[in-house]
C-alpha cells in the first residue's frame, strides 16, 4: 500500500446513499464494487437500474474485488483543473479493466510516477491514497502485488 | 418500415446570420443573440411577425465554477421568446446530447409537423471570465465523486484517454494530428468572422506546443469564445417564395445510449462501436451514403474527433484515419481531397459547438460561400460532439 501525506488539500468525496459503502471500504483500503443482487454483475457507478439485467430494484451490495486489472489507456496530467493537485503534477491517470468482469473499467492515479513504464495490457493492482483523515481514494500500482502472489 | 425520414428534404434552411466569434464580446450574450436572430430573419426575407417557432439548445459546456445565467452565459429559447419581439406559438429547448444536431432535428420536426411555419434556430456560446474549466471545489458530490477525487476531471482528460488508446492500438503518434490542425486553421484563417481569422497554424507551431494532459495540447482544443449563429427554417414549399436558394434537410441521427461508464469515461471502443451505429442510422434516415457526400463537415471540438468521425462514417477503415489525413487527402484546396474541415470547424473558428459545420453546409450548398465557394457541393454532413455521444445532420442542395 502506498501512503501519502494527510491533508493534501485535495477535494474529498461526499458519500451518499449510492456510494457510502464504497468510501467506507476505501477508507479501510479495500476496493469494493456494487454487485446487482438479481444478476450478480458488477457495476460502477451504481444507478437506479442495473445496466446488465435492467432490474429497477438491483439492491446493489458492495463486495470486495481483487483489485487486479490491466491498463487499457493512460494520460499524464500536467495541468490540473482541480485544487490540491499542484504538488503532484505531473501525474499519471490510468484507465483500468478489472479482472473480475470483461469491460469493467475504472480510472485512478498510477502511483509509480509519471515516468512509469506503462503499456496497454500491463498488470496493475489497486492501492490507496489517504487524502484526509478517514478518506482514502483508490489508485493503482504496476504489477507489485501480482509478483508477490507469484512468489508465494 | 423504412428508416428513411418521412420528412426527408421537406424542410429547408432559408436564411442565416453569424456574429463575430470573439474571446469576449463587448455586448451581453443575450443582446448579441437577439441581434443575430433578427439578422437571420431579415436575411431569409421575413419579418419578425412571420416567425412562429423558436428552437434552441442552451447548454453552457463548462466544468468550471461558473454560474449559469440566462441571457448572460446562456440564452434559452424561452429567454429569446421574451426578447425577440416575435409572437411564437411554439418554443422549445433541446436538452439532449449533440446540441446543434439535436436542436436542428427538433426544429425540422417542428416545421414538418406543422407546429410552426417559420422556425428560428440559434446557438449562443459564452466564454466566462477566468479559467473555463477550472474548478475550486473542496468536496465532490454526486456522480463526479467516482472520478474527481483521483484527479480525473474535465474534458481534456476525457478525450486524452481514448486519444492515447487510439495511438497505442494503431501505432499512431501526436505528429499525425498536425495535418488536422493545419487544415482547420488554414480554413479558419480565411473566414472573416472566425476568432482565428488571418491566423493559420504551422505543423511546427503545433508540435512545439507543450502537452497539458498528454497527448492533448492547447491547439487540440477549440478555444472558448462568445458567439452566436442563427438560422431560419421553413417548409420546402414555402421556401420557394423566399430570396435565397433553400438548403434541404435530408435526415439526421443521434447516438444510441452509450454503455454506462464513470463520468467522462469514453473508452475508444464505446466511441467507435457507438459511432458506427450513429452512422448507420444517419445514412438510413437521410437516404444517402458516404460516397454521395461531397461536403463532410466533421466535428472537432477536440482534434481526435476528426479521426473518429472519419472512421465511423466510412470515409476510411477503422484504425486508418491517422494515415488518411496525411498527404493532402483532407486538404480542401486539393481537388481530389475530402474537405472535412473546409468550414474551419471548431478548431479554426472557436468553441461554437456544431455551428461551423452546419454553417459551412448551409453556405456552400446555398451557393453563398463567396470567395470560399466550392465548385461542387451537393450533399453535406454536419457532425457534432463524439460519434457515440452526439449526432449529425445531412443537408442537400437539391431534394431527392
Amino acid at each position: 500500500m502506498t501512503m501519502t501525506n494527510q491533508a493534501t488539500g485535495r477535494p474529498v468525496p461526499v458519500p451518499d446513499e449510492s456510494s457510502s459503502p464504497y468510501w467506507a471500504a476505501a477508507a479501510r483500503h479495500v476496493l469494493a464494487l456494487a454487485r446487482c443482487s438479481r444478476c450478480e454483475s458488477l457495476t460502477i457507478p451504481p444507478g437506479q437500474t442495473c445496466p446488465h439485467c435492467g432490474s429497477t430494484d438491483p439492491e446493489f451490495a458492495f463486495v470486495p474485488v481483487s483489485g487486479h486489472g490491466v491498463v487499457r489507456s493512460w494520460t499524464i496530467v500536467r495541468q490540473s483543473f482541480l485544487p490540491g493537485f499542484e504538488a503532484d503534477l505531473p501525474f499519471m491517470l490510468v484507465d483500468i479493466e478489472l479482472a473480475e468482469q470483461p469491460g469493467l473499467r475504472v480510472i485512478g492515479r498510477l502511483l509509480d510516477g509519471p515516468e512509469a513504464p506503462v503499456r496497454v495490457g500491463a498488470p496493475v493492482d489497486v492501492a490507496f491514497e489517504d487524502v484526509a483523515p478517514g478518506v482514502a481514494v483508490p489508485a493503482f500500482e504496476l504489477g507489485a502485488a501480482r509478483d508477490a502472489e507469484a512468489d508465494e | 418500415m423504412s428508416g428513411r425520414f418521412a420528412a426527408s428534404n421537406k424542410v429547408a434552411l432559408v436564411g442565416h446570420a453569424q456574429s463575430p466569434v470573439q474571446r469576449h464580446a463587448e455586448r451581453p450574450l443575450g443582446a448579441l443573440a437577439v441581434d443575430t436572430a433578427r439578422q437571420a430573419i431579415a436575411d431569409a426575407g421575413l419579418d419578425l411577425k412571420d416567425v412562429d417557432g423558436i428552437v434552441a439548445a442552451s447548454l453552457f459546456p463548462t466544468a468550471g465554477s461558473h454560474a449559469v445565467q440566462d441571457g448572460v452565459s446562456t440564452v434559452t429559447a424561452g429567454w429569446m421568446a421574451e426578447h425577440l419581439g416575435a409572437d411564437p406559438r411554439y418554443v422549445a429547448g433541446f436538452q439532449g446530447i449533440g446540441q446543434v444536431s439535436g436542436a436542428m432535428a427538433l426544429a425540422v420536426n417542428t416545421v414538418a409537423s406543422g407546429a410552426a411555419d417559420y422556425v428560428l434556430f440559434y446557438r449562443a456560446l459564452h466564454n466566462p471570465r477566468g479559467s473555463y474549466h477550472g474548478n475550486s471545489m473542496q468536496s465532490i458530490e454526486g456522480p463526479q465523486q467516482w472520478t474527481a477525487p483521483a484527479g480525473y476531471f474535465g474534458p481534456l482528460a476525457m478525450i486524452a484517454l481514448p486519444y492515447n488508446e487510439y495511438l497505442q492500438r494503431y501505432g499512431a503518434t501526436r505528429e499525425s494530428m498536425a495535418a488536422v490542425l493545419v487544415e482547420a486553421r488554414k480554413n479558419g484563417a480565411r473566414i472573416p468572422w472566425s476568432y482565428w481569422h488571418g491566423k493559420p497554424l504551422t505543423s511546427e507551431e503545433y508540435l512545439a506546443a507543450p502537452t497539458l494532459v498528454d497527448p492533448v495540447c492547447r491547439y487540440d482544443c477549440d478555444i472558448p469564445v462568445d458567439g452566436v449563429a442563427a438560422f431560419v427554417l421553413t417548409s420546402a414549399e414555402r421556401a420557394r417564395d423566399l430570396p435565397h436558394k433553400p438548403v434541404y434537410v435530408s435526415g439526421y441521427a443521434h447516438s444510441a445510449p452509450a454503455p454506462r461508464r464513470l463520468p467522462l469515461h469514453w473508452p475508444l471502443d464505446d466511441i467507435i462501436d457507438g459511432g458506427a451505429e450513429t452512422a448507420r442510422r444517419l445514412w438510413e434516415h437521410a437516404g444517402v451514403g458516404p460516397d454521395e457526400v461531397d461536403l463532410p463537415q466533421l466535428y472537432d471540438g477536440f482534434s481526435p474527433f476528426i479521426w473518429f468521425w472519419l472512421e465511423v462514417l466510412g470515409f476510411c477503415p477503422t484504425g486508418e484515419a491517422h494515415r488518411f489525413v496525411q498527404d493532402g487527402r483532407i486538404d480542401s484546396d486539393n481537388p481530389g481531397g475530402l474537405p472535412v474541415l473546409s468550414g474551419g470547424g471548431a478548431l479554426g473558428n472557436g468553441r461554437m459547438h456544431g455551428i461551423p459545420q452546419m454553417l459551412e453546409c448551409y453556405l456552400q450548398l446555398a451557393g453563398r460561400a463567396g470567395e470560399r465557394q466550392r465548385p461542387k457541393a451537393t450533399v453535406g454532413v454536419a457532425c457534432q460532439s463524439s460519434p457515440h455521444y452526439g449526432g449529425a445532420v445531412v443537408y442537400s442542395a437539391e431534394p431527392f
